[in-house]
């Protein structure tokens, strides 16, 4: 019995909102059964993202207690800078039902949230500058392809590339508009066709990785 | 942003200015304490965020009014969702493995449903459908570039048969009709990042008064 | 006995951190020179721009949907605040709604940006900010059958039946186009779960590599139309005949788009060169 609840069950479950989810398509906004449960899964996905966090956190707590060298002074910072912005956030909730009317809370939101997150967003384009320098050769043709119609986009994308000559747009929106249409079009029909496959697995009960089991488990 | 002038503001854009210098310390000289210092910040920065936006304020606000309303049934997926946090034990890890059927389901069911029209029926039916009459030569030389480029590239994926004779040449020219295609992602990529890391360069000199806010 | 090194092996055992100094020195310089050249529309930022002229009459409900972060606005906000200024000039009423926690600044930025639009309009007769979405198709599927059971109030917990213009909005078939301005995969579900099944058009505004992966979208009709990371910013602010920030940082790309194309060339140079001297 207890097998059955760990297994059975739930792919009974997986199977069961799977085929709802996807006869409602048929029956658009008539299916009150479908609507709620993706009310229910929405409201699950936003509670399940504290789990991420938790995790980290636990993490950083351990770095504190275990005193691992060189990184338990930052991992005290985190939990202090964490709890102070989570506190400020929930004060301006409970007070006035919107975060952000904590001055606190919005500046640190602001300022260095805002600042750190372009920043390390942007800390790739020094990687794939050296990339370009190390990593792109054309050592056969596969590759000769690929920087080619990669040079003439990049020179079609900066206006400078129709200065330097009036041809290089002309190809480059070659390439933008019809060029990478094949290849882009091909991984949309393989990734849908994956996508069919492995939902039917998941329907049938033989994907079993999302639920933590492991082979001959 | 204008340039701020009251002193949290202005406090705000240094502090903004130096967290910035303090992670390119890493690429532009080498690993330090003030990269993680700031790098640790942003963590901690984007927990708290994240939880007061997504789960508790979004939370509350969409299962609050339905439970004033007498949906009583709204208190199912809460406790679904903390069934998730059975993950972090090992003995009861099973507990989770409910909710977490209701999101692949949602999930599977939702997609498998979406994909069937946009990004097969859809993407065929563009492949195949020639230029409308009166096209020229240009327009037919694309046709005929897409719909075989197309062909040969979803025959390079399939596996069932070995790529050998006739196939092995379709598969090959499949390859490179691939290559030319991320050829053209990594143009984009490129303009994607540079974009990214000038916002970056202009934002120095902003704050330096260099260069207008 | 050591082999002395060619002039190419020299310039590849160069440190990388020289490279980097030379591209952010050199990203800052169109800030202070600006350097600009003529911008050339493209297709899909004119069927996306032409499209929201000829489908929009005024008061028809538009969903501006920010699924974009702080981190992404040098690329997608241009582009994004063109496209608002577009619409409020045709006289949409628009909802924004996001996908991304850091959402409230997002909006907040897109009003700074189109301040003088605004200021003539008023919060919840021409336009609404519902706030935070989870990033999840199943929460975009659900929002096409009832924006309700997903927002039951606005960002700042005014009951939606009490909004204006809100009042008969609840469902897809109640909006009249969606402008998606993503990062990520938030337009597939779009795609998905508003165009196809309910017919509502939809339009990208996002980075530059989505630009690639919306293509056969774009082509078989599916989307009205593209913008193009900052380039499409740069065009639409072409187009609406407000050159701003997008324009502006058109310099800092060019300049490092000719550093890495000379990087590239530099670096096949320096490879044929060495193979031929192994052979």
């Amino acid at each position: 019995m207890a097998e059955v609840l760990r297994r059975e069950v739930v792919y009974l479950i997986t199977a069961i909102v799977t085929i709802l989810m996807f006869i409602e398509f048929f029956f658009i906004g008539t299916w009150n059964v479908a609507e709620e449960l993706r009310t229910w899964a929405t409201i699950i996905a936003n509670i399940s993202i504290a789990l991420g966090a938790v995790r980290l956190l636990a993490e950083h707590a351990k770095n504190v207690q275990r005193r691992r060298a060189g990184v338990w002074p930052f991992s005290i910072w985190l939990w202090i800078i964490f709890l102070v912005t989570l506190l400020s956030g929930l004060a301006g909730y409970v007070i006035k039902q919107d975060a952000m009317t904590n001055p606190l809370y919005n500046w640190l939101f602001t300022w260095p949230y805002t600042s750190l997150g372009q920043t390390l967003y942007a800390i790739t384009g020094f990687y794939i500058f050296s990339a370009a320098y190390r990593a792109f050769r054309a050592r056969n043709i596969d590759a000769a392809l690929l920087l080619i119609a990669g040079c003439f986009v990049i020179l079609t994308n900066a206006p400078i590339g129709g200065v330097i000559w009036s041809g290089i747009p002309v190809i480059g929106r070659w390439f933008l508009d019809y060029g990478q249409v094949p290849g882009m079009r091909c991984f949309l029909i393989v990734a849908a066709f994956g996508m069919l496959a492995y939902g039917f697995r998941a329907l049938l009960g033989r994907e079993r990785g999302f639920y933590g089991e492991v082979a001959g488990e | 942003m204008p340039y701020p002038t009251d002193p949290a503001g202005i406090a705000g854009l240094w502090i903004a200015w130096l967290l910035m210098l303090m992670i390119y310390s890493y690429p532009l000289y080498k690993e330090n304490p003030a990269f993680r210092f700031a790098e640790h910040t942003y963590v901690g920065l984007m927990l708290a965020i994240m939880l007061v936006r997504t789960t508790i304020t979004t939370t509350i606000r969409m299962v609050g009014p339905p439970l004033m309303q007498g949906k009583v049934w709204y208190v199912i997926p809460i406790i679904l969702g903390f069934m998730m946090f059975f993950l972090l034990t090992p003995k009861y890890r099973w507990i989770s493995r409910y909710p977490i059927a209701i999101l692949v389901g949602a999930g599977f069911g939702l997609g498998m449903r979406g994909v069937l029209i946009p990004d097969i029926t859809n993407q065929v039916i563009s492949t195949i459908t020639p230029p409308v009459t009166g096209a020229g030569a240009v327009d037919w030389w694309n046709y005929i570039y897409i719909a075989i480029g197309t062909i040969c590239a979803v025959m390079y994926f399939v596996l069932t048969w070995e790529h050998r004779g006739g196939m092995g040449y379709a598969t090959r020219l499949g390859r490179w009709i691939i290559m030319i295609g991320l050829g053209a992602y990594f143009g984009n990529t490129v303009l994607f990042r540079m974009a990214m890391l000038s916002g970056r360069a202009q934002f120095f000199l902003q704050v330096l008064k260099i260069a207008p806010m | 006995m050591s082999e002395e090194l060619t002039f190419w092996e020299k310039l590849a055992r160069i440190d990388r951190r020289v490279f980097y100094w030379i591209l952010f020195i050199g990203l800052m310089i169109p800030f202070i020179r600006p350097i600009m050249f003529p911008i050339s529309i493209s297709p899909s930022t004119r069927d996306l721009y032409e499209g929201i002229i000829e489908m929009v009459e005024p008061g028809d409900v538009v969903v501006m949907n920010i699924a974009f972060g702080v981190s992404a606005w040098p690329e997608c906000m241009p582009a994004f605040a063109a496209c608002t200024k577009l619409l409020i000039k045709e006289g949409a009423k628009i909802i924004f709604w996001g996908a991304y926690y850091d959402v409230d600044l997002s909006y907040e930025e897109v009003l700074r940006r189109c301040e003088d639009y605004f200021k003539d309009l008023k919060y919840g007769e021409d336009y609404v900010y519902l706030g935070y979405y989870p990033y999840q198709e199943a929460a975009v599927a659900q929002l096409a059958s009832s924006i309700r059971s997903i927002f039951e109030t606005d960002n700042y917990g005014t009951p939606l039946d009490e909004i204006p213009m809100m009042k008969n909005v609840d469902k897809a078939t109640d909006i009249k186009l969606v402008l998606s301005g993503d990062t990520g995969d938030v337009c597939d579900y779009y795609i998905r779960q508003w165009r196809i099944p309910y017919g509502v058009p939809v339009a990208e505004i996002g980075i530059a590599m989505l630009g690639s992966s919306y293509m056969p979208f774009y082509k078989s009709g599916v989307l009205f139309g593209m913008s193009v990371g900052v380039r499409g910013g740069a065009e639409l602010e072409k187009l609406i005949g407000e050159p701003g920030e997008a324009t502006i940082r058109m310099g800092a790309i060019n300049i490092s788009h000719i550093l890495v194309i000379i990087a590239v060339v530099l670096a096949n140079i320096g490879y044929f060169a060495s193979r031929g001297r192994r052979r």
